[in-house]
């Protein structure tokens, strides 16, 4: 075969569900891996967080001012009081949509994402197509959402390329004015923390 | 002077697909791959910076036709064979072994929640302030490393922009990927104008991209 210059070698065939299989057992057998660890990282992503964790900050944010102007100014204490820190959310930074701005979040470089506040990241997220369009053409993207800003509106794209992540706080729709918190909960989809979408009235499809 | 992973602003790419966007894992290798690289990752073998150049190193065409996870498992593999983690035996590598953490069940939840924060405090003085306007190095790359980790995107190279954030000292990928140490840097958000980035051509002047950006990236103040 011919020897490339390149510090890694990726030629090998790919058979993952094998490979992962063998890779498997070999960590077992050397004693290097428990069944049981492995289980708790998948029931962790799985199961404990996701994007809940960020639609009750939002829906907190939305009818308390003084908790919003901690979460904006002082995001990673009020993290940290709530047990929303860790793995991939260390460090992050809300931005807000206001009526002059709309932002949105991307990783051009990888996936970098808010795992504590929204879970591991849908598919989309983690697509050549949007690593690459997001930063270029954010309006055309957030098109394909069904976002149409408005020409009065500036856009602000969030490149993820430090430790640092990004939430998208949302503005509160006209017609959401006077719910609960828990009501309110319900109206912050993942998407609209991402900046790839609004809040939706519950039951109402992203038509 | 890139990798195929710099992706931002490349041309040619197609609509942006919803397809099966709530599925965290296809199937069960997916599974296995994810929490098998989370796992080995606490191993202190490697850091978070080298598992990402992992990934980031694959041949392009590799990285290109790799699903997402099967890129995890590639660079996965390639972690542990530059490691001689396959190959080791415990008569053979004791030093090695004792060098090895294995991840336990009850320290998974505690461990998560900790993470691996990059702020260094107190280390360096930021020599630029927010409102500055500064001018990106007009080099693409790991100045130390040969076609090393970097996380300075090309579409912002030799661009200027102006700080709106200063986040402290972090951890320096370009260093820190390669086992040279942390040697933390300031980090701020440098905010771009489209036009800048893409071309007057862009149809709105006040659209603009923020990118993460350490300070040894930065050239000069404009």
């Amino acid at each position: 075969m011919e020897k490339k210059n390149n510090k890694y070698h990726n030629s090998f065939p790919l058979d993952p569900e094998a490979r992962v299989k063998a890779l498997k057992t070999i960590l077992e057998t050397k004693g290097l891996v428990e069944q049981e660890a492995l289980d708790e990282i998948l029931d962790t992503y799985q199961n404990k967080v996701g994007p809940i964790n960020g639609a009750k900050l939002i829906a907190k944010a939305w009818i308390d001012s003084s908790f919003k102007n901690d979460l904006l100014e002082q995001t990673e204490k009020v993290l940290t009081e709530l047990n929303l820190s860790g793995r991939q959310g260390e460090h992050v930074t809300v931005v807000e949509n206001t009526s002059e701005i709309h932002n949105l979040v991307v990783c051009t470089l990888c996936s970098c994402y808010p795992w504590p506040l929204l879970g591991l990241p849908p598919s989309w997220y983690k697509s050549d197509a949007y690593r690459s369009r997001a930063v270029r053409e954010p309006r055309k993207v957030l098109e394909e959402f069904n976002l149409l800003i408005p020409n009065s509106k500036k856009v602000r794209v969030w490149d993820s390329t430090s430790e640092m992540r990004y939430l998208v706080l949302p503005q509160q729709p006209e017609d959401s004015i006077g719910l609960s918190e828990d009501e309110l909960v319900n109206w912050v989809t993942r998407d609209c923390m991402i900046g790839a979408g609004i809040p939706k009235r519950p039951g109402k499809f992203n038509d | 002077m890139t990798r195929i992973h710099d992706m931002g602003g490349r041309l040619g790419e197609g609509k942006i697909s919803k397809e099966d966007e709530n599925v965290k894992f296809k199937s069960k290798w997916e599974e296995e791959v994810f929490s098998l690289t989370i796992a080995m990752g606490f191993s202190g073998l490697w850091n978070l910076d080298a598992s990402r150049f992992a990934r980031e190193a694959l041949e392009p065409v590799d990285y290109l036709r790799f699903s997402y996870f099967e890129k995890w498992l590639a660079a996965l593999i390639n972690l542990l064979n530059e490691n001689e983690v396959i190959s080791a035996t415990k008569e053979k590598n004791s030093a090695w072994f004792k060098k090895f953490r294995k991840l336990e069940a009850k320290n998974v939840s505690s461990l998560l929640e900790r993470g691996s924060p990059t702020l260094r405090e107190g280390i360096k003085k930021n020599k630029f302030e927010i409102g500055e306007k500064v001018k990106i190095k007009n080099f693409h790359g790991n100045e130390k490393v040969s076609g090393g980790h970097t996380r300075l995107p090309n579409y912002v190279k030799g661009r200027t922009g102006r700080i709106i954030y200063y986040h402290g000292t972090h951890v320096f990928p370009d260093s820190h990927a390669h086992f040279l140490g942390e040697n933390p840097e300031p980090l701020y958000s440098i905010e771009f104008v489209n036009q800048e980035l893409w071309g007057k051509h862009y149809p709105f002047s006040e659209d603009t991209v923020i990118v993460d950006i350490w300070e040894n990236y930065i050239c000069e103040k404009i």
